[in-house]
């Protein structure tokens, strides 16, 4: 394999791991805070997606970002205040099979409003075409998407562990109880949390649209990854989840490059050999 | 009726993170005795159940059943050696019956191999009439076939201790068997704690003195997580220490 | 059972009972033992794969087919169940469906082997050998009967085991793991047991699916059948012997009536997980009884350690 393909591999890996990193410090957050895994984390992304290219043709890509954002946000909120919160008292794999037939409905949902035919959305022009980094030639809409996503991924980060807001959250996640018994409006930091996790998939969705293309399942796709990021990195922890996320990404890609068959598999067996090894996870606690 | 050691503890220590919750106890009980163990909240008593019945890993010391070391043992292994233990808060298996719930710990020594999984459970008439022996002992019989969960709080420590007996234990770590019952209640409970006095060693954690002055045979006395004192009832009645710690002075 | 194919086509009926018996398995580690397993098209899949190969390369007569696909299920679930079993929760079902679609990716891409997405073809239905007599099995009702046969046998057992000790252990576990370890069970090895078990079931169901249309497609490993098991589990009611049953014929009914009429049916399965989960957890069994005690009578006590109706949860939370 020559540097050229070698340094694409990598770039695409970096690129895919920062679209895991994202999906995976959302569903931590969520899975941190409310305990249950949001199987309706993958949809939210494909809705997103959807969102954005709807709206990118009349109002342009940042608008369409945007709208995929709010639209979805709102969606978590209500998911989370009308669904999740009425199973309050009970086990949590109820939350999880609450989620997982939301996931069915909503992505039936986006068939039957976007229609079961891929559909395939172009980056913005002023990010259209390559860059030459002298090893190779790579899309500067992905660079881009790789960059901003980052800096998602790192705003995130210093939200929770830096601000008070982010405070709030942690000991929520520490102990909900506790918290609420502080005065803290721990319904409301659920819903937002669950708004904030959706919106964060949302994001995904809408900026990797034109990287990836569309269809309906792409929810059902990603969602597997997304667990495996979350459970590699260690339940609840988001520099797990970035770690972990950048790494499956990165693995994924090299195998997709080496061995395609395997690129997949790889990456189970990659959560695999991490949960046998270190069963808390890479950055988790326990 | 006293007899060899049957359980000891050597220096235990337990540390959580920067708090020492136990700070070197060693402590013997004899075979055949009710042993108490009192000491303020917070002293550390229920931590050392937990460290003896292998719930938590000592940080340092070692535990001795019946000249074994059991240190460290992880809990499932204790009844099959002889120790059981009940639990401060009711622990039991909420929505099974209370027979269900006594039948399940009766079962456990049972060693059938795995043929014997192919029988019915209600087949094991020995293992039955064990269940009945318990619910008699605890006076639970008329609540057999009632889900754990809908029994009173006082029905529910009853049914406690009898999970903790239907393993058919040497020693019986008791964890505050009264707790939160109303004062007839607390009698019938002393009654049945008096009643096992013989059949088994019990190490009792109380804090009803009346109850623990008359019923013990000898009493150990913990104050932040140390040993402070221990013999009979008037021996540790008259003890200084013991009534600066439950008093006044530190607190 | 025997008016079964009066009302649905046989094949419908067939698929019922195959399900009925996954849906049992999963029964046993979800209703029973508390663990959410959303990874049982793992050893449906392997097992059925098995088998098809098997019968196609081999030649492999009927019985020993069903034997081999019981026990890759349940050497499977042991291995898997090994692993997965270190964790509870959320970790626990993640792995589950991690190991399916691990499984799913390599039985995809490994077409020589699978057929990946295309299938694996031409399996036929060996005849069922007993002793000098042969029975053929090629018309769609001579399999239903086979199949409706194995259930029995598959249920019989099932109960076997739910009202042996293994049962009684198995719930203890899941109204509170760590009372059961102070009592004296070696928690980690029952839940590998259950799940080990449960795996075995499960393959029988995926040999018999195998032979059921004459080709193992992609989706008998894929993680929608393994949602398909946790549907009827849930829909019919957990925890109770009856319930998975209930509830393979209502999902398989349900999915063959609305699918004919409209393409989105999942949409309607969504809305009825959704509407089980907050409104009746008790699923149809729950539904059924009430509606018994809306009809005046009491309904029956359980009697001690008979294995009968022990439902999961209801409103109350786990006790520490």
């Amino acid at each position: 394999m020559n540097i050229s393909l070698f340094a694409g591999a990598i770039l695409n890996g970096l690129v895919t791991g920062m679209l895991y990193a994202l999906m995976g410090v959302g569903l931590s957050l969520i899975l941190g805070l409310l305990n249950i895994p949001n199987f309706a984390h993958g949809v939210l992304y494909a809705i997103g997606a959807y969102v954005m290219v709807s709206t990118v043709k009349t109002f342009g890509f940042v608008a369409g970002a945007l709208a995929a954002l709010v639209a979805v946000a709102v969606l978590g909120a209500g998911i989370e205040a009308l669904g999740v919160r009425r199973l309050s008292g009970v086990h949590p794999d109820y939350i999880l099979l609450l989620t997982f037939g939301l996931s069915l409905i909503l992505t039936e949902g986006i068939i039957l409003v976007w229609g079961p035919v891929g559909i395939t959305s172009q980056p913005p022009a002023l990010l259209a075409g390559g860059i030459d980094l002298g090893v190779t030639v790579y899309p500067k809409y992905r660079l881009a998407v790789m960059v901003v996503t980052a800096a998602l991924v790192a705003a995130c980060y210093l939200f929770v562990t830096r601000t008070r807001y982010g405070a709030i959250i942690r000991a929520g996640i520490e102990d909900k109880d506790m918290a609420a018994a502080l005065g803290i409006n721990i319904r409301r930091v659920f819903t937002l949390t669950f708004a904030a996790g959706a919106g964060l998939a949302a994001l995904g969705g809408a900026l990797m649209a034109p990287t990836r293309g569309l269809q309906p399942t792409m929810g059902l796709d990603i969602l597997p990854f997304a667990f495996v990021v979350v459970v590699l990195g260690g339940l609840g922890s988001l520099p797990g989840a970035i770690l972990a996320g950048l790494l499956v990404g990165v693995v994924q890609s090299l195998m997709t490059a080496i061995w395609p068959p395997g690129a997949d598999a790889s990456v189970f067996a990659l959560m695999t050999l991490g949960i046998i090894a270190r069963p808390q996870g890479l950055l988790g606690h326990r | 009726m006293t007899g060899a050691v049957l359980l000891r503890t050597e220096g235990l220590i337990c540390d959580f993170g920067a708090v020492r919750a136990v700070n070197g106890v060693s402590l013997s009980v004899a075979a055949g005795t009710l042993h108490s163990l009192i000491g303020p909240n917070g002293s550390g008593k229920t931590t050392l159940f937990n460290l003896i019945a292998g719930e938590i890993r000592p940080s340092d010391g070692r535990v001795y059943f019946d000249g074994h070391d059991v240190t460290g043992l992880p809990s499932y292994r204790l009844p099959h050696r002889g120790l059981a233990r009940c639990f401060q808060r009711t622990n039991v298996f909420p929505k099974l019956t209370v027979h269900d719930n006594v039948w399940a710990a009766a079962f456990s020594r049972r060693r059938t191999g795995t043929l014997g999984f192919l029988r019915r459970a209600s087949a094991f008439s020995d293992v039955e009439a064990d269940v009945d022996g318990i619910l008699g002992d605890v006076g639970l019989m008329h609540k057999r076939s009632a889900p754990a969960e809908t029994l009173s709080h006082g029905q529910q420590r009853a049914l406690e201790v009898g999970v903790t007996l239907a393993s058919s234990p040497r020693l019986v770590l008791l964890d505050e068997p009264t707790q939160g019952l109303a004062p007839e209640a607390t009698q019938q409970m002393t009654r049945l704690v008096q009643r096992l006095v013989g059949r088994y060693t019990i190490l009792l954690i109380e804090h009803k003195m009346r109850i623990v002055m008359s019923i013990s045979d000898r009493i150990s006395v913990m104050a932040f997580g140390e040993l402070i004192a221990e013999g009979t009832p008037d021996e540790v009645r008259d003890n200084p220490d013991v009534q600066r710690a439950y008093l006044g002075g530190r607190r | 059972m025997v008016l079964l194919p009066l009302f649905v086509r046989p094949v419908v009926a067939a698929e019922i009972w195959i399900f009925s018996i996954a849906a049992m398995a999963l029964n046993l580690i979800f209703g029973y033992t508390g663990m959410l397993s959303f990874g049982q098209a793992t050893f449906f899949g392997l097992a059925a794969y098995t088998a098809g190969l098997m019968m196609i390369h081999w030649h492999a007569p009927l019985l020993a087919v069903l034997v081999a696909g019981t026990l890759v299920g349940a050497v499977a679930a042991a291995a898997i169940g090994y692993v997965c079993i270190q964790r509870v929760g959320t970790y626990f079902i993640m792995l589950t469906f991690g190991f399916n679609q691990m499984f799913y990716f390599i039985a995809y891409k490994w077409t020589s082997l699978t057929g990946g997405d295309d299938g694996l073809p031409g399996i036929p239905r060996p005849p069922l050998a007993l002793g000098p007599l042969g029975v053929r099995l090629d018309s769609s009702l001579r399999y239903y009967v086979f199949v409706a046969a194995i259930f029995l046998l598959a249920f019989y057992a099932m109960k076997r085991i739910v009202d042996s000790p293994l049962g009684v252990i198995f719930q203890a576990i899941r109204e509170n793991p760590g009372r059961a370890a102070a009592v004296g069970y070696d928690v980690k090895r029952y839940k590998w047991i259950a799940f080990t078990i449960a795996g075995g079931f499960t393959g029988l169901a995926g040999v018999l699916y195998s032979m059921m249309f004459g080709i193992v497609p992609i989706e008998s490993i894929s993680w929608i059948i393994s949602g398909d098991i946790v549907f009827m589990v849930l829909i019919g009611g957990i925890g109770n012997l009856y319930g998975p049953l209930l509830g393979a014929a209502a999902f398989k009914w349900l999915s063959e009536a609305i699918s004919v009429v409209w393409e989105r049916w999942p949409l309607i399965l969504g809305v009825a997980l959704v509407l089980v989960v907050l409104f009746l957890r008790g699923g149809l069994v729950e539904a059924l009884t009430r509606l018994r005690e809306a009809l005046g009578g009491a309904p029956p006590r359980p009697e001690p350690g008979d294995g009968a109706p022990v439902r999961v949860a209801t409103e109350s939370e786990a006790t520490p």
